[in-house]
């Protein structure tokens, strides 16, 4: 269910998990539960550590220093590929831009 | 957001605060469920009657410690809403703070409070019959998943089916196939528990799966079954072949939260029932079983 396609996220932008969902982390995956919705689904490993890094205070750029020491790819490859998979998570209700920032 | 209890309530701000009444009479009866047993008090010979047809077997006589205590009151037939049920879904109104949990639904009131030990009510209009057993069905359902809950066990939406390995349940929603898998199990022998919800527990460190009186088109409700060990969960998907595939520890933990009804959708216990849905999550027995109406699954199971 999209929620908003039309979020607009660059590398400055400070995303935090949405108010409505709750999620776990379970080995490299996470359960994440749309509470209106009584929906639950399974995110997979790239969408778990975003999530994680989603804590309302780092920036999207801030996540591409860290992932870039995780992942053996370029930076501008990566950065380009965070910012995609950002936006898809906050189309699908997943991420939202955090308040205060 | 509509307000609690107004699909079923005339006027919901008058919900009991607490659980006091008018008895219906003053007959008890036990019934013993798992984390049972359970006591009802406050029931006329017409509603004693009922659940006792209703429940068969499940019904002790005897019992001097129940695990739970639970009171039948009247309500005011002109409390409740007429509601045209043709085509209709019923779903329970739910509504959980930490302390307790309220229940509104067709000609129904109930609450559960922990003082701290967990207690039931029911408000109801009917003094006994097949509406009536059906009322006081809808209520146990949630009261006994809520006990299991504080047991660290669950109440699962899924059909079991006893095998010599054990029980198998097969996980899905309304229309994911576990009537369909139940009538292929039972043709190739295998009894079938439940085909709408069963309990899972972790006794002294094994996974056990508990027959429960509610059930759809399979199992009889009337009599209970021992307990078996887990031999395999299965999360249904319909399809033109069959097949298995291993589901990693977040489907399958996503999966049995899905299935978790009532306790599921309660805010306040969620992350508890996360954590307990965990432990009920044997190693390598829990799949993804992709099944077709030619029942060619069943011998696969046991591979």
């Amino acid at each position: 269910m999209s929620t908003d396609s039309q979020i607009a996220i660059d590398t400055a932008t400070v995303l935090r998990p949405s108010r409505d969902i709750r999620h776990r982390r379970i080995d490299s995956e996470a359960v994440v539960v749309r509470q209106k919705a009584g929906e639950v689904l399974v995110m997979n490993e790239v969408a778990a550590r975003l999530l994680d890094l989603a804590d309302g205070r780092a920036s999207v750029g801030a996540w591409v220093d860290v992932l870039v020491e995780e992942y053996d790819v370029e930076r501008e490859t990566l950065e380009r590929d965070v910012l995609t998979f950002a936006a898809e998570l906050a189309a699908e209700g997943m991420l939202e831009i955090a308040d205060g920032v | 957001m509509s307000v609690f209890g107004s699909g079923f309530l005339i006027n919901p701000d008058l919900f009991p605060a607490r659980r006091s009444g008018e008895a219906w009479g003053s007959r008890e009866i036990a019934l013993t469920l798992p984390g049972g047993p359970y006591r009802f008090s406050g029931l006329n010979a017409e509603q004693e009657a009922a659940v006792r047809g209703r429940f068969g077997a499940y019904c002790a006589e005897g019992v001097e410690r129940a695990a739970v205590e639970s009171v039948l009151f009247r309500a005011a037939e002109a409390d409740f809403r007429t509601i045209d049920v043709r085509g209709w879904e019923y779903a329970l109104d739910l509504d959980a703070t930490p302390e307790a949990l309220r229940l509104a639904g067709l000609r129904l009131v109930g609450r559960l409070d922990w003082r701290p030990d967990l207690a039931g009510a029911l408000w109801t209009p009917d003094g006994g019959g097949v509406a009536f057993a059906g009322i006081f069905e809808n209520f146990l359902r949630v009261l006994v998943a809520y006990r299991l809950h504080e047991l660290g066990g669950a109440v699962l939406h899924c059909a079991a089916v006893a095998s010599p390995q054990g029980a198998r349940l097969f996980l899905g929603r309304s229309g994911a196939g576990k009537s369909t898998v139940s009538r292929l199990a039972q043709e190739h022998g295998a009894e079938v528990l439940s085909d709408d919800l069963n309990a899972l527990l972790l006794e002294a460190g094994a996974v056990t799966v508990e027959k429960l009186p509610f059930t759809g088109d399979y199992g009889d409700p009337r009599t209970p079954s021992p307990p078996a060990p887990l031999a395999g969960l299965y999360r249904l998907e319909k399809d033109t072949a069959d097949a298995l595939r291993p589901l990693s520890r977040a489907e399958a933990v996503a999966c049995l939260l899905a299935c978790s009804p009532y306790v599921n959708a309660d805010a306040h216990r969620r992350d508890e029932l996360f954590g307990d849905l965990l432990l009920l999550i044997p190693p390598q027995k829990a799949w993804a079983l992709r099944f077709s109406l030619g029942g060619g699954f069943w011998p696969i199971l046991s591979r």
